[in-house]
C-alpha cells in the first residue's frame, strides 16, 4: 500500500443519480451581455413590423424587397417548425411538404369556393395542417431513425400522387385564385404582414417549447430515447404532438404563399427542394436552438439571392444547396448558432434558449 | 390481360428493383448508410450510357462492362472522402441520410446543367420487339433488363456466399464489432460494399436507361420508391429486398391493368402505412438496431 | 522484457473527456491477470484500448517491445492480442460452427482451421454437442462459451476478456472461469475485466486496481482479496468473504 488511508467518511462520497442526470439534459449556459434577451427579442419584432414602413424611402424596388422580406418570414416560420420535431426531438422528417400543401390549398379552396380571405383563414389552414399531422404522426412515429425518415418520404409521395390526381382541386394543372385588388408596387405588404405573423407565432412556439417540460422531454428523446421512456417519458404522444405542432405554422406559411401566387400546383408545395431547404436551413442554423432556424432561413434566402443574381434561376442554385448542406454536415454539424455556444462565444442577442 | 402474363412481367420488372434494393440494402446492413443519393448515382450511370450509346453506339448491356466499374471506384471514393468525418457521431444514421441527401441534391443539379431537362431514353433495336411464348407477351428489353439482373443477384449471391469477402461482409452486417474482433478489416470491407452497392446502382442505371425515359429529376421518385421497399422488407435484409421488390412489381402490374397506371404508386405507399401500423420493422426485418 | 506494457496511456471516446488519465502496468507472458475497480474507472476502456479499437491520446502501448499505438483491431489480432469484449460478439444467425470458423477468419490454412475447430470443440464439448444451432439461440453460458472458444482459433498470445461472468447465474459463472483457467494451461496470457471482483481475483495470478482511469494499485490477487483496506476502497464494502475453491 503505498499511500495512506485515512477513515473514509462516507457523507463525501457523492452519490449520483446515473439516470436523472443522464436523462434531463443541462439546459445550456446563459450568455451575458449588452441586449438582454428580451430586449432582443422585442427589437427583432418590432423591426420586422416596422421593415415596411422604413423600407418605403430605402429601397427603389419596394415591391422586390417586400417579396424577399415575405419569403424571408415564410422560410424563418417553416424552419422553425421542422426544427420542433427534427431539431428538439431529432427526428428528421423529409415529408414536412405535405403540411405546406394542406395549407396552401385549404385556404386556397376557402377563397375560391366559399370566398374567405387567407389573410382570415389563416388560424384554420395551420389548424388542417396539424390535424394531417396528428394523424399522419400516429402512423409515421411508429418507426424509428431512417426508417421514420423514409415513412416522411412516402407520405410526401403519398399526397403528392393524391393532390396530382384529384380533380376537385385541379390536379396537376392547379388552382387559380383571385388576384389581390392592390396596387402592384403596395400588393406585398400585406403578404408580408400574414408571414410576419407566421413568423412570430412560430418563432414563440418553438421559444416556449424549448423552455418547458415538454421541451425537455424532447431534447431527451432526441439524446437517448430509451432512457427517456425508462425514466417515465410518454414517448409516444411526445413526438407525436412535437409532429402536430410542428405542421402549424408550416400550413400558415402555405396558405400565405399559395394566396401569393394566386396559382396552386401541387409541385410548387411538394418539391422536394422544399423539404431540403427546411432541413438545411435547421442545420446550418444551428439544429435544436430556437435561434438557429432563423438565423438559416435568412442565410440561406440571402445565399439564393445572391447565386440566382449571379448565375441566373439554374440549376445552379440546387448545386449550392446540397453542397452547402454536405458542407455543414461534415464542419458545422452543429450549426452557426450551436457552434458558437459550444465554444462560448454566443452573443445574447442570439441565445433565445 | 391473364394472369400469367402479369405474374411474368411482374416478375421481371421485379427483378431490376430487386438488384437496386439489394444495392441500397447492402449499403445500410454493412455501412448503416441510408443512401438518399443512391437513384441519382443510377442516374448518373443511366446518362453515361445514352451518351456510350449517342456517341459510340455502344448497346447499353454492353455498357454495363464500363459503368459497374466505373460507379464501383466512385463508390469507393465518396465513401473514403465523405464517410469516416461523421464515423463516430452519436447519430450517425440520421447523419448519412442529410449527407446523401445534400449528395443527391448536387448530382441531380450537375446532371441538369450538363443534360438540361429534356427525357432521354436510350433506344437499341430491342427495345421496340417482344417475344411470345404461348399466350404470353414479353417485351424483349425487359426480357434481356431482367436476365442481366437476375446473373448479377446471383452472382451477389455468390459473392456474399463462397467468397472470404463475401463472408466479411456478412460478418460485419450481421454485427460490425464481432466482425472487428475476429480480424475483419471493417473500414476496408466497408468501402468494397459501398463500391459493391454503387456497382449494383451503375448496372441499374444501364439497364433501366432502355426501360424507362428519365431526366434529372427523375431519382426521386425511384428513391421513394426503392427506400419504401426496403423498409417494407426489413432494412439490412438483402432476402426482404428482394422478396419485397418481386411483390411489389407484381402488385403493380395487378393494379396497373385493373385502375390504371397512376394507382399503382399511391397503393404501393399506402400499403407501406398500413404495414408500418401493423408491423414496423417490415416483413423481415429485426427490431431496428441503430 | 513483458509480454505487453502500457505506458502513461490516456483515452477516452468520440470528442468526449479522457477515460483513461495515464495508466501504466505491465502483463507478463504467462500470468493470468485481473482488473478491478469501481464503476467508471476505466476498466473496459483499457481493453479496448489495448485491443485497438481506441487510439490512446497519449503514451504508449508495447507488444513485445514493438509500439502498437493506433493499430487496428485486425492487425493487434494477427499479432496475437485477442479481445473478447462483454457485449453479444456473436454473428446471432451464423450456427455455432459458423462463428467459430468467423474466429479463424485470419488464417489462410484451411487445413489449419480444420485442426483449430477440432481442438476448440474438444476444449468446449457442449459446444460439439450445439454445432449447427443459430447462436442467437444459444444460452447466456453458452454464448460466452463460444465466444471464447472462438479466441482459440488463432492461438493468441494473450486474451483479453471483458466482464466474462456479466449476466450469467452464478453456476454458470463458475464453469466459465474453469475455462477460463483452462487457458492458463494452454500458455495463454490472460487478461480478465472483472465487475464480480471477488470471482475475478480468485481464479488469477494478479490483480490490477484501477480507479478514475488509472492504477492505483497491484499486487498478487489473493493479497488484494485479503487486503481489508483495498476491499473497502474500491471494492464495495458490501462483498463478503469467499471461501477460497
Amino acid at each position: 500500500m503505498t499511500h495512506e488511508t485515512e477513515k473514509l467518511d462516507t457523507t463525501d462520497i457523492p452519490v449520483v443519480d446515473q439516470v436523472d442526470a443522464d436523462v434531463v439534459p443541462q439546459r445550456p449556459d446563459r450568455a451575458e451581455g449588452v441586449i438582454s434577451r428580451r430586449v432582443a427579442l422585442g427589437l427583432v419584432v418590432a423591426l420586422i413590423l416596422l421593415f415596411p414602413v422604413i423600407a418605403i424611402p430605402v429601397f427603389s424596388s419596394y415591391a422586390y424587397v417586400m417579396q424577399i422580406g415575405m419569403l424571408t418570414l415564410m422560410w424563418i416560420s417553416m424552419s422553425s417548425s421542422w426544427n420542433i420535431i427534427g431539431g428538439f426531438a431529432g427526428y428528421i422528417s423529409l415529408g414536412h411538404g405535405v403540411f405546406y400543401a394542406i395549407g396552401g390549398y385549404s385556404a386556397g379552396l376557402a377563397l375560391a369556393h366559399w370566398g374567405i380571405s387567407p389573410f382570415l383563414f389563416l388560424p384554420v389552414a395551420g389548424l388542417a395542417a396539424m390535424a394531417v399531422g396528428l394523424l399522419a404522426g400516429l402512423i409515421t412515429l411508429r418507426t424509428r431513425g431512417p426508417a421514420f425518415i423514409v415513412a416522411t418520404i412516402a407520405m410526401l409521395f403519398l399526397f403528392l400522387l393524391w393532390f396530382d390526381n384529384w380533380e376537385f382541386i385541379g390536379a396537376s394543372s392547379g388552382l387559380d385564385l383571385p388576384l389581390v385588388d392592390i396596387p402592384v408596387r403596395w400588393l406585398k405588404v400585406p403578404f408580408y404582414y400574414a408571414m410576419a405573423l407566421s413568423a412570430i407565432g412560430a418563432v414563440y412556439l418553438s421559444y416556449r417549447i424549448a423552455h418547458s417540460k415538454f421541451g425537455l422531454g424532447l431534447r431527451a428523446i432526441s439524446e437517448d430515447e430509451t432512457k427517456a421512456e425508462v425514466a417515465g417519458i410518454n414517448t409516444r404522444w411526445y413526438k407525436v404532438i412535437a409532429f402536430s405542432l410542428s405542421a402549424y405554422f408550416i400550413g400558415t406559411a402555405g396558405a400565405v404563399y399559395g394566396y401569393s401566387l394566386t396559382h396552386l400546383r401541387p409541385l410548387t408545395f411538394f418539391a422536394i427542394a422544399v423539404a431540403a431547404r427546411m432541413v438545411l436551413m435547421s442545420i446550418i442554423g444551428g439544429r435544436g436552438t430556437v435561434a438557429g432556424p432563423v438565423v438559416g432561413a435568412i442565410l440561406i434566402v440571402g445565399v439564393n439571392e445572391f447565386s440566382v443574381r449571379q448565375f441566373g434561376q439554374t440549376e445552379l442554385n440546387i448545386v449550392v444547396t446540397g453542397a452547402i448542406l454536405v458542407a455543414a454536415l461534415l464542419f458545422f454539424p452543429q450549426g452557426i448558432v450551436g457552434s458558437l455556444r459550444k465554444s462560448g462565444r454566443l452573443p445574447a442577442f442570439l441565445d433565445w434558449d | 390481360m391473364n394472369w400469367v402474363q402479369l405474374l411474368v412481367l411482374g416478375l421481371l420488372l421485379g427483378s431490376v428493383y430487386a438488384m437496386m434494393a439489394s444495392g441500397l440494402t447492402l449499403l445500410f446492413g454493412v455501412m448503416r448508410v441510408v443512401n438518399l443519393a443512391h437513384a441519382a448515382f443510377i442516374l448518373i450511370a443511366s446518362y453515361i450510357t445514352y451518351l456510350l450509346f449517342e456517341n459510340l453506339t455502344l448497346d447499353p448491356i454492353v455498357s454495363l462492362v464500363i459503368t459497374m466499374p466505373l460507379m464501383f471506384g466512385l463508390g469507393v471514393i465518396i465513401y473514403l472522402v465523405l464517410f469516416p468525418r461523421i464515423e463516430g457521431s452519436a447519430r450517425y444514421v440520421e447523419m448519412t441520410v442529410l449527407l446523401t441527401f445534400g449528395l443527391a441534391l448536387v448530382v441531380e443539379g450537375l446532371l441538369t446543367f450538363v443534360f438540361t431537362g429534356t427525357f432521354r431514353s436510350v433506344r437499341p433495336a430491342y427495345v421496340s420487339t417482344s417475344i411470345h411464348v404461348g399466350d404470353i407477351f414479353i417485351p424483349s428489353n425487359q426480357l434481356y433488363a431482367s436476365a442481366v439482373s437476375f446473373a448479377l443477384l446471383i452472382g451477389l449471391w455468390v459473392l456474399l456466399r463462397f467468397t472470404k469477402t463475401g463472408t466479411a461482409i456478412r460478418a460485419t452486417m450481421q454485427n460490425r464489432g464481432a466482425a472487428q474482433i475476429v480480424g475483419v478489416n471493417v473500414r476496408r470491407i466497408s468501402a468494397f460494399a459501398f463500391g459493391t452497392g454503387m456497382a449494383l446502382a451503375g448496372a441499374a442505371g444501364s439497364l433501366l436507361s432502355f426501360l424507362f425515359p428519365f431526366f434529372p429529376g427523375k431519382h426521386w421518385q425511384w428513391i421513394a420508391l426503392l427506400l419504401s421497399l426496403i423498409v417494407l422488407g426489413g432494412m439490412g435484409s438483402i432476402k426482404g429486398a428482394v422478396i419485397g421488390a418481386l411483390l411489389l412489381a407484381i402488385a403493380s402490374a395487378v393494379v396497373t391493368d385493373t385502375f390504371g397506371p397512376t394507382w399503382s404508386p399511391i397503393t404501393f405507399y399506402l400499403t407501406l402505412f398500413l404495414i408500418l401500423l401493423v408491423r414496423p420493422q417490415g416483413l423481415f426485418g429485426a427490431k431496428l438496431r441503430l | 522484457m513483458a509480454l505487453l506494457e502500457i505506458e502513461d496511456v490516456v483515452a477516452g471516446y468520440g470528442a468526449g473527456p479522457d477515460i483513461l488519465t495515464g495508466v501504466t502496468l505491465s502483463i507478463d507472458e504467462g500470468t493470468s491477470y485481473c482488473i478491478v475497480g469501481p464503476n467508471g474507472a476505466g476498466k473496459s476502456t483499457l481493453l479496448r484500448t489495448i485491443a485497438g479499437i481506441l487510439k490512446p491520446r497519449a503514451g504508449e502501448v508495447r507488444l513485445d517491445g514493438t509500439r502498437m499505438n493506433g493499430s487496428r483491431p485486425d492487425q493487434m489480432l494477427a499479432a496475437g492480442v485477442c479481445f473478447v469484449p462483454q457485449d453479444a460478439s456473436l454473428f446471432p444467425t451464423m450456427t455455432v460452427r459458423e462463428n467459430l470458423v468467423m474466429g479463424g477468419y485470419l488464417l489462410g490454412d484451411r487445413v489449419l482451421k480444420r485442426q483449430r475447430l477440432e481442438m476448440v470443440f474438444e476444449t468446449f464439448p457442449a459446444l460439439a454437442d450445439r454445432k449447427s444451432q443459430n447462436a442467437g439461440t444459444l444460452s447466456g453460458g453458452e454464448q460466452q462459451m463460444v465466444t471464447l472458444g472462438r479466441s482459440l482459433m488463432v492461438e493468441p498470445k494473450v486474451v483479453m476478456i471483458d466482464e466474462p461472468s456479466l449476466g450469467l447465474a452464478p453456476m454458470i459463472a463458475d464453469q466459465i472461469f474453469e475455462k477460463i483457467g483452462g487457458f492458463r494451461e494452454l500458455g495463454i496470457t490472460v487478461v480478465l475485466v472483472e465487475q464480480n471482483a471477488v470471482k475475478g481475483l480468485e481464479s488469477v495470478d494478479w490483480g490490477f486496481v484501477l480507479d478514475l482511469g488509472s492504477k492505483e494499485f497491484e499486487g498478487p490477487a489473493d493479497g488484494i482479496l485479503a487486503d481489508p483496506r483495498i476491499r473497502e476502497l474500491y471494492l464495495g464494502k458490501q462483498l463478503a468473504p469467499r471461501e477460497r475453491r
